[in-house]
């Protein structure tokens, strides 16, 4: 027992080998022994404790940030997630409708909303139940019970323009709204419930008018196919009849009878708008008499409530006892989803409608829902292809194991859910969470492991995450109280929008998020070029203003302290005369901001001079002075003659031009201002080149 | 020293009880003079750093105020303040409770400032664009505070640091006793001796012994530092004495200062005397007075001037013109010849006369340390100068024989000093005088000639230039030394010239013959010389725009667009560079524009330091765990710590984007940084220190000196 506590013990703290000798040395001794053990063991606990707080700790700051950061993105969204290429498949939107997509259409809607108003309250359908089609004079056939119970009626909008210039007649379209199996005769007795009538939707959208034209009227046009008895009777019937009838009706007959099958159709027209926009059909029950299709198609102008039949004028409700009539019942409904009167045509539903995340199950966004299905139908194909589950249907077991100073210390399983653990957003796909978790929680190093099951993810602290900011830098440049002291126009960051980029991307594939040997730590660092930071004046270190940014500090050659320091220094001199110290500072602080770095700039450099500081010169008197300091320049050999008899001859000029009182001694000022300021400042010249005793003499420099 | 005053006493003895008594006195009176004077000394010190630290802090007022205005200006939002009443649940408030029940409890709701990110700490720095020569520090300024912790730890380091120097800066505070104070006891002392004339001699002495004991007290306190001054004596001392007394002398100027030639005192001297402030401190390298960066200024005289240019002028300027005189002509030709004859004289070795002063007395030498200012004849012998004074009063000559055209002094300074240049053009220099007509100038340069044959003939001396000692022993290749320009007329460059043993080339600042064989001779490329096809690039030099003349280095000098590609650091062709805290440490350096590889970045400026200097202060900066050291050469080394530019924030890197070349830029070593690779906009920038420290220098095999211990 002794032996294996020992080894145990050994085994499992290999950091405290000291005690695991003082062990051995003890021999046989068992009591001993277990001291040590327990002594040993104390420890132990006491450290695994102390490890898992630390583990517990180092978790928990990044965690409630994520936490934080995730209440906060659901009040103010920064981003949708559903905009993120990995996350198209949250994306109920697509964008097929762009490729149709005409100016006017917006122009459509508007001017359709503002119609809804004017032109009826009530409505956003034209709800028709049919209750039947009489034929009374028909006598019931045999067949009738298994064949002849319903007829197939077809509703047809009928819209008639405004006749254009060029058009002879106006314009008629027939948009057809659906076709429905209304019953034959039915019996009116016994009421059958209104639900299982038939019944059609007219959206009101198509009383707006058209894009091309401007609708005059419209108008419902109900034909009615009733198939007739089997051919056989038919043909019988048919010729029995024939010779009675009009020929004309015969030949139609018989063209109906190449399908083996004769059809008669009714027809009948109802105007729910007139030329004058005002709605005809309210709601109630309608009876309407039907007409037998004649010979010509139904022409608006022909259409009249008044029937004839047979050539014969029939007194006006007369029809309605004999001839073929509809009845339906119409209605004005405001919502399309009312479940209660019929059954509505319905796009399709999204397959994977889930209700987990509400904000976007939003019925208009449905509408496109198939298409986005077939995209991520298609990525899931792919998916398989590596023999991984991600079809979030399956079965799914996902493992995350939080890993701190290299050891597991937690494992949480989630099984068929691929929520964030730490937003709580639905990924829905396990690539998407292993891109989201990389992208979003950046504070942790996330690594995939495939697993027989589902996944692994390892997750583990992120050393190297230093939280630079990876964004448009004037987002960082509102100073705070700022935010409206402009006074005009201000320069801001030039930023580069990319409006359209397409990258190439690599195909979606788990591996990429499988741990990489080499450069672990390389990759974990966010790399983006570009400006993301704050900058900061280096001189005065407050932060660079976006219109300062094209600024360089580092631009000017002769900051201000060495154009002061320059005049100090050649103050100093107690053997300089002040004519030649003034003409030397000048000169310096003409040398100084030109940056002359050649000799043969000399020449011109000393023309500049004339130009810049003549007049001062000239002012000032020190004209001789000038003249030594180009005769010298000369001895240097950096000068010609020439240029001394011009700059000369120039000053001369420049002194006759001058106005006889110091007019513009602020000129002056400005000109000589670095020089001057420089004997105010006694105590900078002991910084740098100075003397020791602040005085020098220029036959020291030469030493 | 104390012997030495008690020895002189008893020599003096008449009657020594009377000597004591004499020598108790004054030694009591001068000790209270002594005391006295140093306390008005301290006082009038503190008087001045007040004064000084007034005027600071009223300076920072102004600014202050400026700054406030400007802020006063700005529209800025005010944080909005919620009113006490309206209690909002979510607010914090402060609460201040009291023990008595008079007092009501206190309570003002807490307005939280939104936090600001802190920056990395920064010591301030100065904008510099070039480098910028500084002495050696041979005093410390300050005990550089590095924390309570690191001060009590390390007493062993300071003591170490402070025996690195000389001294610490305010610990000589009134240690010695100085000319001018030595001066005011004496004054101050004199009104006793007065009342005792006839011991004068005895008091001096006894005052003398005063000092010395003085002296030698402070010495054996440990504090004195003048150990140079044991050696005088009493006497020497009188002397002294009488020469600090000596009434300042009437002309107020040191003796060197040429009257302002401007100013209504302007006098008649000689071309070099009116030339000599310009031509001292000329710095021909960087085109400046007094420069930054070169101690040494070369003097003019050597230079051979363009020939082409002695030219006369055949043609009358007018009715007036001089050339129309008899005998004009032939005394202008006779000029040239004979001025050219002088120089070539010029070439010759100087004559011995005005060289340096040379070894003379001991005493002399210790008088000259001590008083270097005012006395005439101690300044004279200090001087380098050669021009002769002393042919001042041939001036007054000229003054008595004048014609009654009126010569000024500045005049006839001025004609010396374009004669020199234009010889007998006197159309040229009549112009150039402006109040005299040649004719005028004419008639004076005939006199001038008569009476000065002797000093235009050597007046061109060139002053003696302290020539450089280098070490030859270590002639290895891999040292590179800093350039200096050699002048040695009487031999072509060999291998004594300075040049040739720091394997330097000789540049155009150099007073070789222009046909050296040591003369770079600068690329004829007519391309962007980066590559090693340019002998330029090769020889890790700039192209120079005085020898490369085809590569566009001499071109285009307003514009950033040059076709060569080899000037960029003496152009200052930098990129745009940004500051902002570091992703690795402290901060950082970051480009404001991409680069490609190898584009110049940016010079690293600083102090240019002398390696002793940078020893120094490297241990200091060790301590610190921050250096901006950069070994620059075997002599110097530039210390970006206190004046610097933006690049000196670029962090160390094993893997970095830039690197770090020294070049030899027109005769200046400077270290430029280049792209290692294309940098990105927004990259920080990072270049290998050691390349610039100890390991040995990839591209120029710098390596610095490992005898420093």
């Amino acid at each position: 027992m002794f032996v294996s506590s020992a080894w145990m013990h050994h085994v499992q703290h290999s950091g405290q080998v000291m005690s695991g000798t003082s062990c051995k040395a003890n021999g046989a001794v068992y009591p001993a022994s277990t001291t040590v053990m327990t002594t040993v063991k104390k420890p132990k606990m006491e450290q695994i404790q102390a490890d898992h707080e630390l583990f517990l700790q180092a978790f928990e700051k990044p965690t409630q940030i994520y936490r934080f950061l995730r209440t906060r993105n659901l009040i103010a969204p920064i981003f949708l997630h559903r905009t993120l290429t990995f996350m198209t498949h949250r994306n109920t939107r697509t964008n097929a409708k762009r490729k149709t997509f005409k100016v006017d259409d917006m122009l459509l809607r508007v001017e359709k909303m503002k119609g809804e108003q004017e032109s009826h309250s009530l409505s956003s359908h034209l709800q028709l139940t049919f209750t039947g089609f009489f034929h009374k004079d028909e006598k019931p056939s045999q067949n009738s019970e298994n064949e002849q119970s319903s007829v197939s009626l077809e509703v047809l909008l009928v819209k008639v323009c405004h006749k254009k210039r060029k058009d002879v007649s106006c314009p008629v379209k027939q948009v057809p709204t659906g076709k429905k199996q209304v019953p034959l005769n039915p019996d009116c007795s016994n009421q059958t419930k209104p639900g299982s009538l038939p019944s059609l939707l007219v959206s009101s959208n198509e009383f707006e008018p058209s894009n091309s034209h401007m609708v005059k009227s419209y108008s419902l046009l109900f034909r009615v196919l009733r198939t007739g008895r089997r051919d056989m009777n038919g043909l019988v019937n048919g010729e029995a009849n024939e010779n009675i009838e009009v020929p004309s009706r015969k030949k139609r007959s018989s063209a109906h009878r190449e399908d083996g099958e004769t059809t008669e159709i009714f027809v009948a027209q109802m105007t729910v708008f007139d030329k004058n926009r005002r709605l005809q059909l309210l709601d109630g029950e309608y009876e309407v008499s039907m007409q037998g299709m004649e010979d010509c198609p139904v022409s608006k102008k022909r259409a009249t409530w008044e029937t004839i039949l047979d050539g014969k004028r029939l007194p006006p409700f007369e029809t309605f006892s004999q001839g073929p009539t509809l009845q339906f019942t119409l209605r004005w409904t405001g919502d399309a989803s009312d479940k209660s009167t019929a059954p509505v045509a319905k796009p399709l539903a999204t397959r994977n409608s889930d209700g987990s995340s509400p904000m976007e199950s939003r019925p208009s966004t449905l509408k496109s829902a198939p298409l986005a299905v077939k995209a991520s139908v298609s990525t899931d194909i792919q998916m398989k292809k590596e023999q991984i589950l991600c079809e979030p249907r399956q079965k799914l077991r996902i493992f995350y194991q939080f890993l701190y100073n290299n050891n597991t210390r937690q494992q949480t399983e989630a099984r068929d859910d691929l929520h964030c653990p730490w937003c709580t957003l639905n990924c829905r796909k396990l690539y998407s969470l292993l891109k989201h978790l990389k992208q979003s929680h950046s504070r942790f190093i996330f690594n995939y492991v495939p697993h027989p099951k589902g996944a692994r993810i390892d997750v583990s602290i992120n050393e190297c995450y230093d939280g630079s900011y990876v964004g448009n830098p004037q987002d960082i440049h509102s100073q705070p109280g700022f935010a409206f002291s402009r006074n005009g126009p201000v320069k801001r960051t030039a930023v580069t929008h990319v409006l359209v980029c397409r990258p190439k991307r690599t195909k979606p594939s788990l591996s990429e998020f499988l741990e990489s040997e080499d450069g672990e730590l390389e990759q974990q660092r966010t790399y983006v070029s570009g400006h993301n930071r704050l900058y900061f004046h280096s001189d005065s270190c407050m932060p660079l203003r976006p219109q300062e940014m094209d600024v360089d500090s580092e631009d000017e050659r002769d900051p201000e302290w060495l154009r002061e320091k320059t005049a100090t220094q050649l103050e100093e001199f107690t053997d300089v005369n002040e004519g030649e110290k003034e003409v030397m500072k000048l000169w310096n602080l003409h040398v100084m901001k030109h940056g002359f770095i050649a000799d043969n700039q000399m020449n011109q450099a000393s023309m500049q001079f004339v130009e810049k500081c003549g007049a001062y010169i000239a002012r000032r008197n020190l004209c001789r002075n000038f003249l030594l300091h180009l005769v010298s320049m000369h001895d240097f050999n950096l000068v010609s003659v020439a240029t001394i008899d011009r700059a000369m001859s120039r000053l001369r000029h420049i002194q006759e031009e001058l106005p006889d009182a110091g007019a513009d001694d602020q000129a002056d000022r400005a000109l000589m201002e670095g020089a001057c300021n420089g004997t105010a400042i006694a105590c900078s010249s002991g910084g740098g080149g100075g003397t020791k005793h602040g005085k020098r003499t220029k036959s020291s420099v030469t030493d | 020293m104390l012997l030495v005053g008690r020895e002189s006493c008893p020599l003096r003895k008449t009657n020594i009880i009377e000597m004591d008594r004499l020598c108790i006195n004054w030694r009591k009176r001068v000790k209270s003079e002594y005391m006295r004077l140093r306390q008005l000394k301290r006082f009038k010190n503190a008087e001045e750093v007040k004064a000084l630290f007034m005027s600071n802090r009223q300076k920072i007022e102004e600014r202050t105020n400026l700054l406030n205005e400007e802020w006063s200006k700005l529209r800025i939002q005010s944080v909005p303040l919620s009113t006490p009443g309206g209690a909002l649940p979510g607010k914090k408030l402060c609460m201040v409770e009291f023990g008595f029940p008079a007092f009501k409890a206190q309570a003002v709701a807490m307005r939280p400032l939104t936090t600001v990110a802190g920056i990395p700490f920064m010591y301030s720095w100065s904008p510099l664009q070039q480098n910028f020569m500084v002495e050696d520090e041979t005093f410390l300024h300050n005990i550089p505070y590095m924390g309570d912790e690191v001060l009590e730890q390390d007493e062993a380091f300071l003591e170490e640091l402070i025996d690195n120097y000389d001294g610490v800066h305010g610990d000589r505070e009134g240690g010695f006793i100085n000319d001018e104070i030595f001066k005011e006891l004496v004054e101050a002392l004199s009104q006793y001796s007065d009342q005792e004339e006839e011991e004068e001699e005895v008091a001096e002495e006894e005052k003398g012994g005063k000092e010395e004991e003085e002296k030698g007290v402070r010495k054996s306190a440990g504090e004195g530092t003048e150990e140079a001054k044991v050696g005088p004596t009493a006497a020497f001392r009188r002397k002294r004495r009488s020469d600090l007394l000596e009434p300042p002398s009437p002309v107020k100027l040191p003796p060197l200062c040429t009257p302002n030639i401007d100013g209504p005192f302007a006098k008649s001297v000689q071309r070099e005397q009116s030339l000599h402030s310009f031509h001292t401190l000329f710095c021909r390298r960087c085109f400046k007075y007094d420069c930054f960066l070169h101690p040494f200024h070369a003097t003019p005289n050597v230079y051979k001037r363009k020939s082409k240019e002695i030219r006369m002028e055949t043609e009358p300027c007018g009715l007036d013109c001089f050339l129309l005189q008899k005998g004009a002509k032939e005394f202008a030709d006779q000029e040239i010849l004979r001025s050219q004859k002088s120089r070539r004289r010029r070439r010759q070795p100087r004559p011995p006369s005005s060289s340096c002063p040379g070894p003379s007395g001991t005493t002399e030498e210790a008088k000259e340390v001590d008083s270097d200012h005012e006395t005439t004849s101690s300044s004279e012998s200090n001087s380098r100068c050669q021009t002769p004074t002393k042919l001042c009063p041939g001036e007054e000559h000229v003054e008595q024989v004048e014609t009654p055209v009126q010569w000024s002094g500045a005049e006839e300074s001025l004609f010396r000093v374009l004669h020199g240049t234009y010889y007998n053009n006197f159309c040229s220099i009549a112009r150039l005088i402006s109040t005299k007509s040649c004719k005028q100038v004419y008639e004076f340069a005939v006199k001038e000639v008569l009476i000065h044959r002797v000093p235009l003939e050597d007046g061109g001396n060139s002053p003696q230039k302290k020539k450089r000692k280098h070490r030859q022993d270590d002639n290895s290749s891999n040292q590179v030394y800093n350039y200096q320009p050699c002048d040695h007329p009487d031999h072509p460059c060999d291998s004594s010239c300075p040049c040739v043993m720091t394997q330097n080339f000789c540049e155009k600042f150099c007073q070789c013959e222009h046909e050296c064989q040591n003369r770079f001779p600068g690329c004829r490329c007519k391309t962007q010389c980066n590559t090693k096809q340019c002998p330029c690039y090769l020889a890790v030099r700039e192209c120079d725009p005085d020898l490369c003349m085809t590569c566009g280095s001499a071109d285009h000098w307003d514009s950033k667009v040059v076709s060569c590609k080899n000037c960029s650091i003496q152009r200052g062709l930098k990129k745009h560079l940004l500051l902002a805290p570091s992703n690795v440490a402290g901060w950082g350096t970051f480009i404001k524009e991409s680069v490609q590889k190898n584009e110049f970045i940016s010079e690293y400026c600083g102090e240019l330091i002398s390696q002793d200097e940078a020893d120094r202060r490297g241990r200091i900066y060790d301590k610190y765990m921050s250096s901006f050291l950069f070994n620059l050469n075997n002599d110097f080394v530039v210390d970006a710590t206190r004046k610097g530019n933006k690049i000196r924030f670029a962090n160390h890197s094993v893997n970095p984007n830039c690197y770090a070349k020294v070049v030899m830029v027109n005769g200046d070593h400077r270290i430029g940084i280049f792209a290692k690779r294309a940098i990105l906009q927004g990259e920080e920038l990072f270049f290998d220190y050691r390349y610039s420290q100890d390991d040995a220098l990839k591209y120029v095999g710098i390596e610095r000196e490992i005898d420093v211990a």
